[in-house]
């Protein structure tokens, strides 16, 4: 198949040097949906970041004559108030913090263990990559919820039976540690196949051929290039994150109540929703916005870099 | 042929390290394995059978493992003694529910995104293909149990027709009623399929649109119709039956969730119960025929990439 | 070897297909892409009319523009093809999808790409004939075996059931001619036909086009950058140069007497045989012009050796030379004094033999 390296926006444009590249969109505009994404992330990190200091986010303890679902979305409560009386803006902001906070953190363990393996298989080929392909298959064979009702069950036992050692085995770091290892397998496969088209490139060819040493080349040559492509992956990843949190949290298995995160709070009020829409409703759409603005970085950042669909 | 069986070969190491790091992690340093296998009940005569069905529980876990998966090839699945049945007997209850969930997913994804990724490559940037895309870049980030809820509260709500705490009807018993039982929650899955499966479709039909064999297929006089599903189709579906293979196994995820929220009958909430009670033998058998499906799932596709591709299929013969 | 159906459309001699000031532009961002500015020719039933240039002088654009293979978005055609007496403007995509393959075929640069490597060879081949002519199952594979023996392609049965990479170039290439040739048609375009094959399989495929043009009084446009490809094989030959025509003759006429200096040029470029070893090739100098922003004047003004200030500032029209089958755009061509003194000392184009590929 003869492909052209400029996309052409029709259909079966004739594919010889001699007809002129058709009209693309200008790469330097970013579309709309770009701008919606990061508008919404650098309001919504913002709020989260300096919640406490906001003079409109209330904390999140529970407010007399606001519970069993008193207020709906209103002056009052933005998003209304929940079973207990806690004002669900705060709770959407404060949830913000700690669903964030594990998404990325997880990515980007997952990267540097997942990102590491990836680049030594693709690299080094060989038994290597035999190896560490046979890992991957593994890891990505089991049922990744299995794997985290697991590994939850067990953290929690052992916290409770073996509470000096475990003790700050929290939830958290739980959740923390299933989504980073999930992420593992296919962040390491991604890495895999853009190290090793990256590693028949002319440039690496041209630094081998001048005797650079294996490390330099990696360091040097390969890894810049990993760069741009892996941003895209990490936007796309917390966003998967974001979701998978979401339904462990759903399945009671995330972070304990009081702790908000978004998945526990459409967990916490979906039997109500017939009368109280708000309190399950806005979380979702929380998570839904940021799943959305990341998945809409992440794409751009994609097409920009010319990488195809990084499918989590 | 003899690629298949190379590959089938791969795929059992690959099964056989999955349950043995199972067994591992669910028989490691416990204190009383043969409690454990009782599924926490505590009863004198319970915690005699278990002896008695299970000699071997202090040898080590690499012999433990061979009796296990003995017993696994003959059929023998354990049995959960919380609930006094065997495993087979609870997959024949449970697992055609899981079954149908996922499969309709499956079904109903692909009947969405090959219609919808071919027509809006066909017209590309036209009005169908950007709204295809805002609606299915938007689908993508709403996670199944979201739009599962969503479903459920739009339609299982409003519409008594679709009922919101579901049963396990078959499909052979009658048509009608499985319908109704399964359509919400295979759609809640099958959409975020369809909008996964529907951009990479695109993306790939696109790049085939624009390639040389195309256009002798149009200076042949072809009808659109004709170019598009017969010559461009074939060549653009390698990535979506990629990925098909991949999302197997979140696919197992989304179910358990799915079922959940519509309470069906399935092997999901055994699958948590037996996490939750620490049913050893229960998990291990879940857990490898789920990790078995998926595996199996993995080895028709790729078989399939020699059907569908004749280079391929040379090349392997080579191998 | 008979075409199968003779239809009203199907001219028995005289003109077949005649282009009047055809106009191809292409809207980008960058600008309207005069990729063919103003063509005007004419191909007889029977007859073959070689198009030559370089890449960018929009000679594959010509032959899609005129067979009317470009898709609609962002183009500008204008000028009239007429086809078998039919203008084929007034044609509606269905009308145009039962000329194409049937009344008009092409056949393109690389066979590996041009088929389809996911279809057996047969069902390509067969395709067109149950599509267009309505043929059944076994009257199409007969057809298809049939067609496979005339481009001779041994074992015909036996490739019917093959893919395209099971195939050598030249096979795939014949193939292709024969999925050209399945319904008869009476004109067939050949963009670039051997450029990707071996040089002694490509006097194979040319020589194939040629007995296949004869024996079904079949017009045939080749299009190529080669002139060596063009010498035996055409009767007449039609150079392009920037989007424009610059030179039209009979072919033996264009060897023996050319007039435009490209012309001049392109056939002193050849390497040649009898050349000492280690000679300078005589490539021309310079790059294609823009087609967004074509220079004023003659287009090949800005490489061409001859240039004189009147070429810089008015472009020459198309104009009979002795006979009037020659048309040439020059204002100082071969033979004039300005030529002369511009090429004094430089090796003559000697063209009693161009370089290859000369039949009787």
């Amino acid at each position: 198949m003869t492909l052209t390296d400029t996309p052409s926006d029709t259909v079966d444009r004739p594919v010889s040097s001699e007809v002129p590249p058709a009209a693309k969109r200008q790469r330097g505009r970013p579309s709309w949906g770009l701008w919606i994404g990061v508008v919404w992330l650098v309001t919504l990190t913002f709020m989260a970041v300096f919640a406490d200091q906001l003079p409109f986010i209330r904390s999140t303890s529970r407010v007399k004559g606001a519970g069993n679902f008193a207020f709906g979305p209103g002056a009052e409560f933005w998003f209304g108030s929940d079973q207990l009386g806690r004002d669900v803006f705060a709770r959407c902001i404060y949830g913000a913090q700690i669903s964030l906070r594990i998404a990325v953190f997880s990515i980007l363990t997952g990267l540097l263990v997942g990102g590491s393996l990836g680049l030594a298989a693709g690299y080094f080929r060989g038994w290597v990559d035999r190896l560490v392909s046979t890992v991957i298959d593994v890891l990505l064979a089991f049922p990744a919820l299995i794997i985290a009702l697991l590994i939850v069950q067990r953290t929690d036992s052992l916290q409770v039976s073996y509470p000096d050692t475990f003790g700050w085995l929290s939830r958290t770091w739980a959740i923390t540690f299933v989504l980073a290892l999930l992420a593992i397998a296919p962040l390491a496969r991604i890495v895999r196949a853009q190290t090793m088209s990256l590693r028949e490139r002319e440039f690496v060819l041209a630094a081998r051929s001048l005797g650079a040493s294996n490390r330099r080349i990696l360091v040097r040559e390969i890894l810049p290039n990993l760069v741009p492509a892996m941003t895209s992956v990490l936007f796309i990843g917390v966003a998967v994150l974001l979701v998978a949190e979401g339904a462990l949290a759903f399945l009671g298995y995330s972070v304990k109540s009081p702790t908000p995160t978004w998945g526990l709070l459409v967990s916490e009020s979906r039997q109500r929703i017939a009368e109280a829409w708000w309190a399950t409703i806005m979380p979702c759409v929380m998570m839904f916005m940021t799943v959305l603005s990341f998945n809409l970085i992440g794409d751009r950042l994609a097409r920009r870099f010319d990488i195809r669909e990084a499918t989590l | 042929m003899r690629y298949a069986l190379q590959r089938l070969g791969q795929f059992a190491i690959v099964f056989v390290v999955v349950t043995f790091i199972v067994l591992v992690a669910t028989r490691i340093g416990s204190e009383d394995p043969v409690r454990d296998l009782a599924g926490g009940i505590a009863s004198e005569s319970v915690l005699a059978q278990v002896e008695a069905d299970y000699p071997y529980l202090d040898k080590p876990l690499v012999v433990q493992y061979g009796y296990w998966l003995t017993d696994f090839v003959r059929g023998d699945l354990g049995r959960s003694y919380a609930l006094s049945q065997s495993a087979v007997e609870m997959f024949q209850q449970r697992l055609p529910a899981t079954f149908f969930i996922g499969f309709w997913a499956i079904v109903l994804g692909l009947a969405i995104a090959v219609p919808l990724g071919v027509y809006s490559a066909y017209r590309r940037d036209g009005w169908f293909d950007r709204i295809t895309s805002q609606v299915s870049f938007g689908l993508i980030s709403f996670p199944p149990l979201v739009i599962a809820i969503f479903l459920m509260y739009l339609i299982a709500v409003r519409f008594s027709f679709f009922p919101v705490d579901s049963d396990y009807v078959a499909p052979w018993d009658s048509p009608i009623r499985h319908f109704q039982n399964f359509f919400l929650p295979s759609l809640a899955l099958g959409l975020g399929l369809a909008a996964v499966w529907s951009r990479l479709l695109r993306a790939d039909m696109i790049l085939t649109l624009q390639s040389d064999f195309v256009m002798l297929a149009r200076a042949k006089g072809m009808s659109p119709r004709r170019v598009l599903w017969g010559h461009a189709l074939r060549a653009s579906i390698l990535s979506l039956v990629t990925s098909v293979a991949l999302q197997m196994s979140g696919l197992v995820g989304g179910a358990v969730v799915v079922e959940q929220l519509f309470a069906l009958p399935g092997v999901g909430d055994r699958l948590v119960f037996a996490i939750q009670s620490n049913d050893v033998l229960t998990l291990q058998a879940i857990t490898a025929v789920l990790v078995g499906i998926v595996v199996l799932v993995n080895l028709g596709v790729d078989l399939l990439y020699g059907i569908i591709d004749p280079r391929i299929r040379a090349a392997r013969a080579m191998r | 070897m008979t075409p199968p159906l003779q239809t009203e459309l199907r001219v028995a001699e005289g003109a077949l297909l005649e282009v009047e000031n055809l106009v191809t532009h292409f809207r980008t961002p960058r600008g309207l892409v005069r990729a063919v500015d103003g063509v005007s020719l004419g191909v007889e039933r029977g007859r073959a009319l070689g198009i030559v240039g370089e890449s960018g002088s929009g000679k594959t654009v010509l032959s899609r523009s005129i067979m009317g293979l470009l898709p609609r978005h962002g183009l500008v055609r204008e000028g009239s093809v007429r086809f078998a007496g039919r203008d084929l403007h007034d044609l509606n995509p269905k009308a145009m999808r039962s000329v194409w393959g049937r009344e008009m075929s092409m056949i393109f640069q690389d066979p590996m790409s041009s088929l389809n490597p996911l279809m057996k060879v047969g069902k390509q081949i067969t395709e067109p004939l149950t599509v267009h002519l309505g043929l059944d199952g076994q009257a199409a594979v007969a057809t298809a075996v049939r067609l496979l023996t005339d481009v001779r392609i041994p074992e015909p049965e036996r490739r019917l059931e093959q893919y395209p990479h099971e195939l050598s170039g030249g096979m795939r290439q014949r193939v292709m001619i024969a999925i050209a040739l399945a319904c008869g048609p009476s004109m067939l375009f050949a963009d670039e036909p051997t450029t990707a094959l071996d040089v002694t399989v490509q006097a194979q495929i040319l020589a194939l086009l040629g007995e296949q043009r004869r024996d079904r009084n079949m017009s045939l446009i080749l299009v190529t950058h080669d002139l060596g490809v063009v010498a035996g094989h055409t009767d007449d030959i039609a150079v392009m140069y920037g989007g424009k025509l610059v030179e039209k003759a009979p072919t033996k006429t264009l060897f023996t007497s050319m007039k435009m200096p490209y012309t001049e040029a392109l056939l002193r470029s050849i390497p040649r045989l009898d050349q000492p070893s280690h000679q300078r090739l005589a490539a021309i100098p310079g790059r294609p012009p823009d087609l967004v922003n074509p220079p004023v004047g003659c287009r090949f003004a800005p490489r061409c050796p001859v240039a004189q200030d009147r070429c810089r500032q008015e472009e020459p029209p198309l104009r009979p030379a002795e006979s009037p089958d020659h048309l040439y755009a020059c204002w100082f061509p071969v033979g004039s004094p300005e030529h002369a003194r511009a090429t004094q000392g430089s090796q003559p184009v000697s063209v009693a033999s161009p370089a290859r590929g000369v039949e009787a």
